[in-house]
């Protein structure tokens, strides 16, 4: 039935198989994925009943218990006041990026001229963790005009509406620099 | 002849379709049991959300039946679709590309936990134990989009359902013994109004139903996954 097609090879990912031994991090994924689920509980209810509290927390606790395996494999970083704080740039810097895109964009689309120079250019990242690729892949999708086809180890496929530089060097600086600088300091 | 006989009968038809629907009191209320609904609901049942009241307070043994006919769909397709033995794991599939690999296992969690939250306030915001479980199977589903080769564990899949099921009937079992004294009585105080805790059997039936339904409609797509293998 299945037919292997002679598509782009891809490293082999190992297919998170059964529980060999608890990689290091079991506790730290722990604490994410229950800050999370509560912090999106508490985001539904929109509520502080004492009742809403108790259900969210022994929900949270439950499905953290149970999904913890799920959450080792993404690499989330640990929680420090420092990573915060750089998350919290990271977040401005990235709301900053997609407001000035969309600015470009919008003006390469109403000059009379089109100034377009579409292509696809490769850039290459030093970020490890499976969560850390994701987030500047789906950063650079967010920023209007370069959008990220995929990930192949640690080089991204990115479309790029005015290519400006042809080079893995320059785009990378380009493209992911200004997102990695932040993401580096809060993974590493 | 034939004409004559085709148009005689034909008459009859028209005749007794015309004399039926005349007799239907098109726009009236004929009884008065939606009002009653609408109006005593919340009193009645516990539940601010006055569909929960109609379909597990008034109306909680037809639901009943409605689990059971999906399950019973549910069953018919594992019969139909069932290749005797289960696949060996994702053998020569191409993995998906790392995006989505990564974002629906960081979305898992999430996205259950929002379905789990529709059916445990199914008695106060629009929603309820079908809608919810609906949701938690959509997360397996993109599972399966995103990270091939993961499969649901069939024994914890089957336990959760029967599970469900059981807590139903049982929490209707009891409303027979119980004050109420008849099948899915009402026998759990009613609580406040409004709050989380309230609302007597019915989150709790709901719990069930949501976790019955969200079970087999991931087996139900889990089921279809091994097939087109």
């Amino acid at each position: 039935m299945s037919e292997l097609e002679a598509g782009p090879q891809r490293p082999a990912r190992p297919m998170p198989g059964p529980p060999g031994g608890a990689p290091a991090g079991g506790v730290r994924s722990f604490i994410w994925l229950i800050v999370l689920l509560f912090a999106v509980w508490l985001i539904l209810t929109s509520s502080f009943h004492w009742q809403e509290l108790i259900v969210g927390a022994a929900l949270s606790l439950i499905m953290a218990i149970a999904l913890n395996r799920v959450y080792q494999q993404l690499g989330m970083p640990p929680l420090t006041p420092w990573r915060l704080l750089n998350m919290i740039a990271f977040a401005t810097i990235l709301a900053i990026e997609i407001i000035k895109a969309n600015l470009d964009v919008a003006w390469r689309v109403i000059h009379p001229k089109l100034p377009i120079r579409p292509g696809i250019v490769v850039i290459r990242t030093e970020l490890q963790q499976d969560i850390a690729k994701l987030i500047l892949a789906n950063s650079i999708t967010l920023t209007p005009g370069t959008f990220t086809l995929d990930i192949i180890g640690d080089e991204l496929l990115i479309h790029w509406i005015d290519v400006r530089a042809e080079d893995i060097e320059t785009a990378t600086k380009l493209i992911g620099g200004r997102f990695e600088k932040y993401l580096r300091r809060i993974f590493k | 002849m034939r004409v004559f006989l085709s148009l005689l009968a034909l008459a009859v038809i028209a005749l007794g379709i015309a004399m039926t629907l005349t007799d239907i009191p098109f726009g009236k209320p004929k009884a008065d049991i939606a009002t009653h609904y609408v109006e005593n609901g919340r009193e009645d049942t516990g539940a601010v959300n006055i569909i929960t009241s109609v379909v597990l307070g008034y109306r909680g043994f037809d639901t009943l039946g409605e689990v059971a006919v999906l399950f019973v769909a549910a069953m018919g397709l594992g019969a139909v679709l069932a290749t005797g033995t289960r696949t060996p794991k994702a053998n020569g599939w191409e993995p998906a590309s790392l995006v989505l690999y990564t974002g629906c296992r960081f979305l898992f969690p999430l996205i259950v936990l929002f379905g789990a939250y529709i059916f445990i306030h199914g008695h106060l915001t629009p929603g309820g134990g079908f809608q919810g479980g609906a949701i938690i199977a959509s997360a397996f589903l993109l599972t399966y989009l995103g990270c091939r080769g993961r499969r649901v564990h069939e024994a914890w899949s089957s336990a959760v359902e029967s599970l469900g099921g059981l807590t139903f009937v049982v929490l209707g079992l009891a409303g027979l013994t119980a004050a109420g004294h008849y099948f899915l009585s009402a026998f759990l105080p009613a609580g406040t109004l409004g709050q989380l805790f309230s609302g007597g059997i019915i989150p709790l039936i709901y719990i069930a139903i949501g976790l019955k339904v969200g079970s087999e409609l991931a087996g139900v797509i889990d089921r279809l996954v091994e097939e087109s293998q």
